[in-house]
Order: structure tokens, then C-alpha cells, then sequence
């Protein structure tokens, strides 16, 4: 049961997104956002449910609620997630789904969202009628060296129709540590910026992980706290910014693990 | 003049040979020409010419024959030598030989000399369309306060085109002169506008050789005198060759307060135009009995622009005595009503019905209209201005000129004298007839309009509220993940209720958070409010 919920947090997760970040630590593969948001299969096989709530930068019209679903056979794993963002002027609602292979050394995944604005009430069907948006992506990680690991994601490989919210372009991270960690990460550079640089560190203090990370351009920092007890775990999370001010999420799992995971 | 001139300039001439012609024609005085306007007539002969049984007639050219006979010359009317002879208004100086009201027209239309023995001279101006109104082409319409003259004095060209062209008006004088200096009229200016008692100005005088003959630095000489003046000030004139046109700066120091006329002159030896030399201008020094006080230049709902005023005169004022305007002039005259007492508060209101529906507590009486209301601008030009407001007295006297910026000013938001200092209003929809009031209490906030814009660019206008009377504000943009992508606006120097309008292009499709940073000396204020960028046009 340790190693498994070492697992869960041992890769870092990727640069804040948006519709299944949930309330994870930094460059988590963690189901079921690892995959759903980045692509990015857990090691070990698991069944979650999970529900979330994001306050983005403060702004009460912009918030974001999602419940997701994963499951696993042997080597395999898929996630699937529902999720709605902002008011209706502005928002959307997003299906996501996630499918990918792993092993306690490496993994890989393919990740897709369609989005639809919420103008109109949000039908399956609607996601996949012209004027939603799509997007696609990949991921992947593996252990470099004992204790070491390296993961890329680019979760906007293949996008179409409208526009997501976010660019978000290819990642690199590499995490040294077990249950007490550092990591680097690097984000590519879009239009408007130099790309992105960050360093986080993570400490265990059973059943508690708590963790922290600084970004630059601007420079900021976030922090989190994850608690399992039994089946449930809680995530919390506060992404502080100079100027924006604070976003902070908030997420409850049910997670069953087999007892024989490696 | 010898005989083949003689003959040559009667071949050519549209005067009848060996008599008066036309050599001057002021139909189009400055405002209104009532009083103003004058024909000259010129006998080039060496002997005395009688005008008995002579007509002269005014033709309206928009039909033909529409000749009107103005005045016919009686027994005694003559003309000596090489004299002329001035038909005109009671308001022409010199005093004209014949004093009426002649009643031109300001064309296309024409002025004929009917003979007693049938002979005919006629002069037209303007685009006639039928030619009894003119010999040959006609000549040019001319300006507001600018006379049709003959120049040369014998110009003979056989058109009105030909011999008449625009001039000062020179009633009685040679309308070339040999020797000739003059002051453009209306033309004099005061800088500033309105000096400080005790102060300096610069009075601007367009100085113009109307003369044949060149002078030269310091023959000339320029008076100006006047109650506001301590003293008379004379100062020598520059050097002007023939037909130029030169502004002269005359500094005046030590003014005195009040209203008056400043006279100024100029002095040339051997002027043979006296009417010309001189010009004056009426001007106030120091404040003026009304003070500005409050401005609505854009209105947010339907209640129409406004200007507060303030009596700042110890005595009750008529407010009818003065008008109102923007940039271009104090045109719109006040609305006549009971006089308003020393230090009370009155609105000039460009719709008094609809200003008193928007604030039902005004005391009518001090709401008055002003017709025509001169629309007051509502964005800024080149200059940083959005316009001016303009208070005059009714003989052009000014009274106060409060030149204003619209930038970062929200809509209903007014402007408001602060002691020596303008500022929006703290309070949205200002302080109709009431001082200004300290400001109410405000949350703070912050909006965007329209919120979802198009790929190829939008104008978006961002509104806000600040918690202070005043701030510095910077309008930044970033995107959902926190990046900094550009400065909006600012800083920016605001009231309490601000907008300013921003055009958002180049920017990729997705979600941002434009953001609101006020800075003053009461603490700083961040506010934030989404936008999103669609990626076709929804």
C-alpha cells in the first residue's frame, strides 16, 4: 500500500491546465488526471472516482467542476472525465478521455477533450458536431534510473474547431526522490513568451504529502497538500501569482488499489 | 492720361466714359451688416461731377430683372475731382456722403449705376447665372468684412473679374494707396487670452502695408491704449514691403482688472488711409463675474450635456448677458429668467425638461437652456483636448475658457472644479446645482465590454471603480495560466469612475484575465476580469 501510494505521486505532473488538473501535486501521474490532463498513465493499476473544484485566479465566474472516472487492466489503463468551466457567456463544458499502457518502469498515453461552449445546454452529441473543440495528445514517462524519472507531454498535439482556453505546449520534467522529491521542469515556449521554468520539492509526512513549487514569468509558486486515508484521499492546491492573486482547487478520491501491486 | 489711353480704357471700361464709376462695394460686413455697408463711387475727372438723377440699383440674381432702385442722387449731389463720393450705412467711418441702408445682397448678385441719359455701369459678383447682373465675368464673392474694390483704382479690364478684387474696406480712400499702413481688423489677439491682474500678455496685431511704397524698420509706429493699461504703449513698427502682412507682438505688463477695450493703432507719415490705422479689442483681465464649475461633456443617459456656473460677482447677475459654446465660439445664447444671486450655482443645459426628469430636486428656476447648444466632444483629439467650454459675454468679452481631456473618463461621469483643479467627479452623474460633495462609498470594480471577441480584433472598453477619488491605472492582460501578454493602457491618471477603450488584435484564440492595477496614495487595488478570444466569430 505504500509503494502504492509512492506511485501515485512519484512523477511530477505538468504545467497547470485546465479542465481534469484536479487539485494533484506538480507532475503527478496520479489517477485519474495524469492521463486525462497530460497523457500521462499511472505505474500501478488502480479504480478511482474522483470529483474537483477550481477557483481560477479568484474570480467566482470562473471556476471549474469535474468528475472523473479511471480503471485499469493488467498493463492498461483508461480515464474518462466531465467537466464544466466558467459562466455561460464565457465557459464550456469538456468531455475527456484518456487511454494509455504502463509498467512500474514506463508508461505512455493518448488523451483527447472535446469542448463545447456553454451557450447551449451540453448534449454528448454536441461535442462531436462542428463548432466544439477538439484536441489530442500524448505523453510519456519512464524511469531513467533508480528513483529517477523522466516524462515529455504535449497534451495539444492535434487541435480543431474552437479554440481551447490554454496553448499548451510540449513539457519536460525529470523528478529525483521517492516520497520526499525535487523536480525540474520545462515548458516550451508559445507565442506571447519564453516558455516556462519550475523546480519543486515534495516532503512525506504519513498520510500526509506536502509539496511546493516556484515558477517563473512571472515568478510565482504553488502548494499542496494530499491525505489518504484507506480509500479516500483529498487533494488541495493554491497557485499563488503576483498579480493575479490566487487559484485554489480542491479535489476528493475514492481509489482501490490491489493489494499486490509491486 | 493721354487721348489713346482715353481711348483704349473706354474701349475696355464697363463704366460709361467722363463720369463716376463703381470703385468700392462692402455688401458682407462681419455679422450682422446692418449699418455697414457702403458703395463708393470715384471721379478720376479734373472737374466737378454731378450725381443728379442718378440710381443706384441693387440686382438680385437668382431671376433676371429683379433690379431695385436704392437711393437716386439729388440736386446737390456732387462729386469734386478726383474725390469720391460714399453711399452707405449710419455704422461706416469715415461718415458717408449719403447715409442709408442699401440692403446688398452677398451674391451671386450685382450692383448698376442707371444714368439719367440711359448710360449704365454694372458690377457683379458671385456665380451669376444671368449676365444683366454683370459685365462680363463676375467678380469673385468675397468674405465677411472684406469689400469688392477696384484694384488698380483704374483698373479697366472690360469684366468685373478683371477690376474688382477682395480688400480691406477703405470708405472714402483710395483703394490703393501710395503710402499706406494698416491694421487688419478682428484680427487683433490677446495672449493668454485672459491675463492675470498685475500680470503680462502679449496683444498680436496683423500689421499690413496696404500701400505702393515699402517702409522701413522703426518709420512706422504702433500705439496701443486702453483702461486696462496703466499706460499707453508704443512700440516702432518692423519694416513691411507693399501688399505683405506681418503679426506684430506688443507686450503689455502691469494689467489692470476688469473688462475693456484695448486700442491699438499704427502711424505712418504720409498715410493716406486714416480709416485703416486702427483696431481694437475687447478683453477681460482677471476673472469673470461667472466661473465654470461643473461639465457633463457625456451624459449616460438621456438628461443631454451641461455646464454648471457659479455668480462669482458680489452682486446678482442676468445670466442672458452671456452665451456659451465649445472651441469654435461662444454662440448659444441663456435663456432669460430671473437674475442669479451672488455665489448661487445655475446649470446651462442643453435640454432643461430632460435634466430636470434625471435629477427631479433641481431648482428649476436655475436651469437654464441654451440655444444653440454647441455639442461638447466627447474623445480627444491630436492635441490631448476633447474640446473646450466656452463662456462669453454677449459682445464677445470672455468670461472663462476650460479646455478638458475625455481620456480614461467614464460615461456620466462629469468634470469638476476642485479649487484651481479639474477631476471626474467622484460621484457618478456629478453635482447638478450642488457643490462638489466628498465621495460615497465605492467597492470597486472592473468590467469588460463586450466580452468575447473576435480573432481579427476587437475594441473592447474596459470600465472601472476605484475606492479613491483618484489613482494611477494600468490595464494588463494575461493568459488563464498567468502569463503576462501585454500592456493594455496606462498608466493612466483616473477618477474614481474611469473607462477606457483598447483595441485587442493579434491575439490567439482562448481565455484571459485582463487586469485592473490601481496605485494611489491610499493603498493599491488589483481587480480582474475574464476575456476570451474565439477562434471564428461566434
Amino acid at each position: 500500500m505504500k509503494r502504492g501510494l509512492w506511485a501515485l505521486l512519484l512523477v511530477a505532473r505538468a504545467s497547470a491546465a485546465q479542465d481534469f488538473a484536479g487539485a494533484s501535486p506538480a507532475g503527478s501521474t496520479r489517477v485519474p488526471d495524469g492521463l486525462l490532463d497530460r497523457a500521462l498513465p499511472s505505474a500501478s493499476p488502480a479504480l478511482c472516482a474522483a470529483v474537483s473544484q477550481t477557483r481560477w485566479w479568484g474570480l467566482p465566474g470562473l471556476e471549474t467542476r469535474a468528475a472523473t472516472a479511471s480503471g485499469s487492466f493488467h498493463t492498461w489503463r483508461a480515464a474518462l472525465g466531465l467537466s464544466q468551466t466558467g459562466e455561460p457567456e464565457l465557459g464550456w463544458t469538456a468531455l475527456g478521455l484518456g487511454f494509455g499502457a504502463s509498467t512500474a518502469r514506463a508508461g505512455a498515453g493518448l488523451r483527447a477533450c472535446a469542448r463545447r461552449d456553454r451557450d447551449a445546454p451540453f448534449r454528448l452529441v454536441r461535442a462531436f458536431t462542428p463548432g466544439a473543440g477538439v484536441e489530442a495528445g500524448a505523453g510519456a514517462w519512464l524511469l531513467a534510473a533508480d528513483g529517477v524519472r523522466v516524462w515529455a507531454s504535449a497534451p495539444q498535439v492535434w487541435t480543431s474547431g474552437a479554440a481551447p482556453p490554454l496553448s499548451r505546449p510540449l513539457e519536460l520534467g525529470v523528478r529525483a526522490g521517492e516520497r520526499n522529491a525535487a523536480w525540474v521542469r520545462l515548458v516550451a515556449p508559445r507565442a506571447g513568451d519564453d516558455g516556462e521554468r519550475s523546480l519543486g520539492m515534495s516532503l512525506a509526512v504519513a498520510p500526509l504529502q506536502v509539496w511546493a513549487e516556484a515558477r517563473d514569468a512571472p515568478l510565482r509558486g504553488s502548494m499542496g497538500l494530499s491525505a489518504a486515508i484507506a480509500s479516500l484521499r483529498v487533494d488541495a492546491r493554491v497557485d499563488a501569482h503576483p498579480v493575479l492573486g490566487e487559484t485554489v482547487r480542491v479535489a476528493l478520491a475514492w481509489v482501490r488499489e490491489p493489494r499486490s501491486t509491486p | 492720361m493721354s487721348a489713346l489711353s482715353l481711348v483704349v480704357v473706354a474701349a475696355l471700361s464697363c463704366a460709361p466714359p467722363d463720369r463716376p464709376s463703381v470703385s468700392e462695394i462692402y455688401y458682407d460686413g462681419p455679422g450682422d451688416d446692418t449699418g455697414q455697408e457702403f458703395v463708393e463711387l470715384w471721379n478720376d475727372s479734373d472737374s466737378t461731377r454731378s450725381l443728379t438723377g442718378l440710381k443706384l440699383q441693387a440686382g438680385d440674381g437668382a431671376g433676371p430683372g429683379r433690379w431695385t432702385t436704392r437711393w437716386t442722387g439729388g440736386p446737390s449731389d456732387q462729386v469734386r475731382p478726383h474725390a469720391r463720393f460714399v453711399i452707405g450705412g449710419a455704422a461706416v467711418s469715415p461718415r458717408p456722403d449719403v447715409v442709408l441702408t442699401l440692403d446688398l445682397q452677398n451674391g451671386p448678385d450685382g450692383l448698376r449705376l442707371l444714368w439719367p441719359d440711359g448710360a449704365t455701369e454694372v458690377v457683379g459678383w458671385g456665380v451669376l447665372e444671368f449676365p444683366e447682373y454683370s459685365c462680363g465675368a463676375p467678380a469673385p464673392d468675397v468674405a465677411g468684412g472684406q469689400s469688392l474694390a477696384r484694384i488698380p483704382d483704374r483698373s479697366a479690364t472690360g469684366s468685373n473679374a478683371g477690376d474688382f478684387h477682395p480688400a480691406e474696406p477703405s470708405p472714402g480712400f483710395a483703394n490703393q494707396r501710395t503710402v499706406d499702413a494698416a491694421l487688419l481688423r478682428h484680427r487683433t489677439t490677446l495672449e493668454p487670452e485672459q491675463p492675470v491682474p498685475g500680470g503680462t500678455a502679449t496683444l498680436k496685431l496683423a500689421l499690413t502695408n496696404a500701400g505702393a511704397t515699402a517702409w522701413g524698420a522703426d518709420d512706422a509706429a504702433l500705439r496701443v491704449a486702453g483702461e486696462l493699461l496703466a499706460a499707453p504703449v508704443a512700440v516702432n513698427a518692423p519694416a513691411v514691403a507693399p501688399g505683405e502682412t506681418t503679426i506684430v507682438s506688443i507686450p503689455l505688463v502691469a494689467l489692470r482688472e476688469g473688462r475693456g477695450v484695448f486700442a491699438a493703432s499704427v502711424h505712418l507719415v504720409g498715410d493716406e488711409a486714416g480709416a485703416n490705422d486702427a483696431d481694437t479689442l475687447l478683453a477681460r483681465v482677471g476673472a469673470g463675474p461667472l466661473a465654470i464649475t461643473e461639465i457633463q461633456f457625456h451624459p449616460a443617459a438621456a438628461e443631454g450635456e451641461w455646464v454648471e456656473v457659479r455668480n462669482a460677482s458680489r452682486e446678482p447677475l442676468e445670466l442672458e448677458r452671456f452665451k456659451l459654446g465649445d472651441h469654435s465660439g461662444a454662440g448659444g445664447s441663456i435663456e432669460a429668467g430671473a437674475p442669479l444671486a451672488a455665489e448661487s450655482l445655475a446649470v446651462l443645459a442643453q435640454d432643461p425638461t430632460a435634466l430636470r426628469m434625471a435629477y427631479p430636486g433641481l431648482d428649476g428656476a436655475r436651469v437654464r437652456r441654451v440655444s444653440p447648444w454647441a455639442a461638447l466632444n466627447n474623445s480627444d483629439d491630436a492635441t490631448g483636448l476633447a474640446d473646450q467650454v466656452l463662456l462669453a459675454e454677449a459682445d464677445g468679452v470672455p468670461v472663462e475658457r476650460v479646455g478638458y481631456s475625455a481620456s480614461g473618463i467614464a460615461a456620466g461621469v462629469t468634470l469638476e472644479r476642485a479649487g484651481d483643479t479639474w477631476r471626474p467627479s467622484p460621484n457618478a452623474g456629478g453635482t447638478p446645482l450642488a457643490p462638489p460633495k466628498p465621495m460615497e462609498p465605492v467597492a470597486g470594480g472592473f468590467r469588460a465590454d463586450p466580452r468575447r471577441l473576435d480573432p481579427d480584433g476587437d475594441t473592447v472598453n474596459f470600465a472601472w471603480e476605484l475606492p479613491w477619488e483618484s489613482a494611477n491605472v494600468t490595464l494588463e492582460l494575461y493568459d488563464m495560466e498567468g502569463h503576462r501578454q501585454r500592456r493594455l493602457a496606462g498608466p493612466v491618471h483616473s477618477g474614481a469612475h474611469g473607462e477606457q477603450p483598447v483595441t485587442l488584435d493579434a491575439l490567439a484564440p482562448g481565455l484571459y484575465l485582463a487586469v485592473l492595477r490601481a496605485e494611489s496614495a491610499d493603498g493599491a487595488f488589483t481587480r480582474v476580469t475574464p476575456l476570451r478570444v474565439d477562434a471564428q466569430r461566434p
